[in-house]
C-alpha cells in the first residue's frame, strides 16, 4: 500500500535580503495510511512550509513530496485530502450550506452526495440551525467548525490540519477534537501540526519533531517519550538540545 | 469545466451580494434621468444627443466596472486567505484563472445588457431608436472588448498588487482607446526611431477602437459588414487568449504563503 504522505529529501529555500533562508533541509518522512501523525516544532521550525509543499502552495527547492503516490504538484494528489488551517478563512458572503455545496462541487461530487454530506456535516458540527445564515455572522468557533466541515465534504482519506485548535476557546477546541477523534476511529490518516502537546499525546500514533528546518526526532509517541515523562518535557528537552 | 463553472458562480454571488451592480445601475439611471430632464443649449429634444451622451456613459461605466471587478479577483482570494482553501482542493491554477475571468466577464456582459436596455429606454422616450442590427453588433463588439479588458486586468493582477494592477489597467486601456487611433497620423513625418517606437506601441497595445460602433449607432450609419465583425471577434478571442496565457504563466509557479499580501 502506498504511503499517505511520502517526503524524500525535501528542502525549501527562499532568497532574502540577508542571503538564503533554509526553511526546510533534507526532510524525509513517511506516513502510513490510517496513522494519526503529529507534526511538532517551535515557531519557524518549518511545519507550515512542509504543509504548504504538501498542498502545492509552493514548490520544493530539492527533493520530492507525494500524497498517495501522486506528486503534490498535480491536482489529482488533492482529490483524497481535506485541509484545515489555523485561520478560519472562508467566503463571508456565503451561508454555511452554500460553502459546503461549493466545496463539494470543487471535488466534482454528485449533487445528491453533496446534499447528503452537507446535512451530515452540519449536524456533526452543530451548525444545522445556522446553516442558512451568512458566515459573516458566525463566531470564530462556528467559522472554524464550518471550515472543518468543508475540509471533510469529500470524506477525505487524509486530513491535513495546521494548528486546528489555535485561537479557539475550550468548547471550540473540544468540538474540533471530537471531529478528529471520529475520523481516527474511521481509520482515516490525520497529519496535524499543533502546539497543544497534551492533545497530540492523546491523539497521535506517531510524531515528528522539527527544529530549524531539520527533522530531529520521529517515531511512535510510546517509544520516543521515556516512561514517566510527559511529551511536553520530552519536546522541550529535544528542541533545546 | 465543472470546477470553472463553480468558480464562476462564486464570482457572481459575491458581486450580487456586494451590490456593485445596483450602484452602477442607479448611476446610469440617474445620468439618463438628467439627460432627459435638462435642456442644455436647447439640444435636449434631439434623440441623437441622448444617444451620444448615453453611449459615452455606457462605455465609461462598463469600463470602470470591468476593471474594478477583474483586478480584485485573485488578490482578494489571497488577502482573505480563501486562496489556500481553494488550492488545497483539486483545483488547478488554470481553473482558477479561467473561473475568475469567465465570472468577471460574464457579469460585466450582463450589466452591459442592462446598461444598453436603460439607454434604449431613454432614447425611445426621446422619440429616437437604434437600428436593431447595428445595436446587436455594437453590444456584441462591446462585450468582446470587455473580455480583453477583463483578461488584461487579471493578467496584471497575477504580477502586481490590486491597486497597481488597477491603475495600470486603466492607463493601458485608456491609452489604447484614446491615443492608439491617432498613431497612424503621428507616423507621418516621424523619424526612424520615433516611427519604430510608435509602430511597436501600435502593434503591442490592444486596439479597442475596432470594437467601437458608437458613431454608426448615433448617426444611423447602418450595420458593419459581418465579415469585419467576425474578424474583430477573432482578434478579441486571440488577444484574450494571449492575456490569459500571460496570467497563467505568472501564476502557475507562484509561491503562496500566508502573510504575503498581493
Amino acid at each position: 500500500m502506498k504511503p499517505a504522505i511520502d517526503i524524500q529529501g525535501l528542502s525549501v529555500a527562499f532568497p532574502s535580503r540577508t542571503g538564503t533562508v533554509h526553511a526546510l533541509q533534507d526532510l524525509t518522512l513517511s506516513v502510513a495510511p490510517g496513522t494519526v501523525f503529529g507534526f511538532l516544532g517551535p515557531n519557524g521550525a518549518g511545519k507550515t512550509t512542509t504543509i504548504q509543499v504538501l498542498l502545492g502552495f509552493q514548490e520544493a527547492s530539492a527533493g520530492t513530496a507525494s500524497l498517495f503516490g501522486h506528486a503534490t504538484t498535480h491536482t489529482i494528489a488533492r482529490e483524497k485530502i481535506g485541509y484545515l488551517s489555523e485561520n478560519p478563512d472562508s467566503y463571508n458572503f456565503l451561508t454555511g450550506r452554500e460553502l459546503l455545496t461549493f466545496a463539494g462541487r470543487l471535488f466534482s461530487l454528485p449533487s445528491s452526495e453533496i446534499k447528503k454530506r452537507t446535512a451530515e456535516l452540519l449536524s456533526e458540527t452543530g451548525l444545522t440551525e445556522a446553516a442558512d445564515r451568512r458566515i459573516a455572522t458566525y463566531s470564530r468557533g462556528m467559522r472554524q467548525r464550518i471550515c472543518m466541515a468543508q475540509a471533510l465534504i469529500n470524506d477525505p482519506e487524509l486530513l491535513i490540519l495546521d494548528e486546528p485548535t489555535g485561537g479557539l476557546d475550550p468548547l471550540g477546541r473540544r468540538d474540533i477534537r471530537r471531529m478528529i477523534a471520529a475520523r481516527k476511529e474511521a481509520g482515516k490518516t490525520i497529519f496535524f501540526s499543533s502546539h497543544e502537546l497534551s492533545e497530540v499525546e492523546l491523539a497521535c500514533d506517531r510524531i515528528a519533531i522539527l527544529s530549524k528546518g531539520r527533522l530531529i526526532a520521529e517515531g511512535p509517541v510510546s517509544s520516543l517519550v521515556p516512561p514517566g515523562e510527559s511529551l511536553e518535557r520530552y519536546f522541550i528537552n529535544t528542541v533545546s538540545a | 469545466m465543472n470546477k470553472v463553472i463553480t468558480l464562476v458562480k462564486i464570482v457572481w454571488l459575491e458581486m450580487i451580494r456586494r451590490k456593485d451592480l445596483y450602484v452602477l445601475l442607479i448611476l446610469l439611471a440617474t445620468l439618463l434621468a438628467a439627460l432627459l430632464s435638462f435642456d442644455i443649449f436647447g439640444l435636449s429634444q434631439v434623440a441623437g444627443y441622448v444617444k451620444d451622451m448615453g453611449l459615452l456613459a455606457v462605455w465609461l461605466l462598463a469600463w470602470i466596472l470591468t476593471i474594478n471587478t477583474s483586478v480584485r479577483q485573485l488578490p482578494q482570494e489571497q488577502q482573505q486567505g480563501t486562496l489556500f482553501t481553494l488550492l488545497a482542493k483539486p483545483v488547478s491554477r488554470l481553473d482558477l484563472i479561467l473561473g475568475k475571468w469567465l465570472g468577471a466577464w460574464s457579469l460585466t456582459c450582463l450589466s452591459l445588457l442592462c446598461f444598453y436596455a436603460t439607454l434604449c429606454l431613454g432614447v425611445w422616450i426621446k422619440g429616437g431608436f437604434f437600428n436593431p442590427t447595428t445595436l446587436f453588433q455594437a453590444i456584441l463588439l462591446h462585450g468582446a472588448a470587455l473580455s480583453l479588458v477583463c483578461s488584461l486586468g487579471i493578467a496584471l493582477s497575477t504580477r502586481m498588487n490590486r491597486d497597481a494592477a488597477q491603475v495600470t489597467t486603466y492607463v493601458v486601456t485608456g491609452t489604447a482607446f484614446v491615443i492608439l487611433p491617432q498613431v497612424p497620423s503621428m507616423l507621418v513625418g516621424a523619424n526612424t526611431v520615433t516611427g519604430s517606437a510608435l509602430y511597436t506601441i501600435y502593434y503591442l497595445f490592444p486596439h479597442f477602437e475596432f470594437f467601437d460602433l458608437r458613431r454608426r449607432l448615433i448617426h444611423d450609419g447602418g450595420h458593419a459588414p459581418w465579415l469585419v465583425v467576425g474578424e474583430i471577434l477573432i482578434y478579441a478571442v486571440f488577444m484574450t487568449g494571449v492575456f490569459l496565457t500571460l496570467a497563467w504563466l505568472g501564476y502557475r509557479k507562484r509561491r503562496f504563503s500566508r502573510g504575503d499580501i498581493l
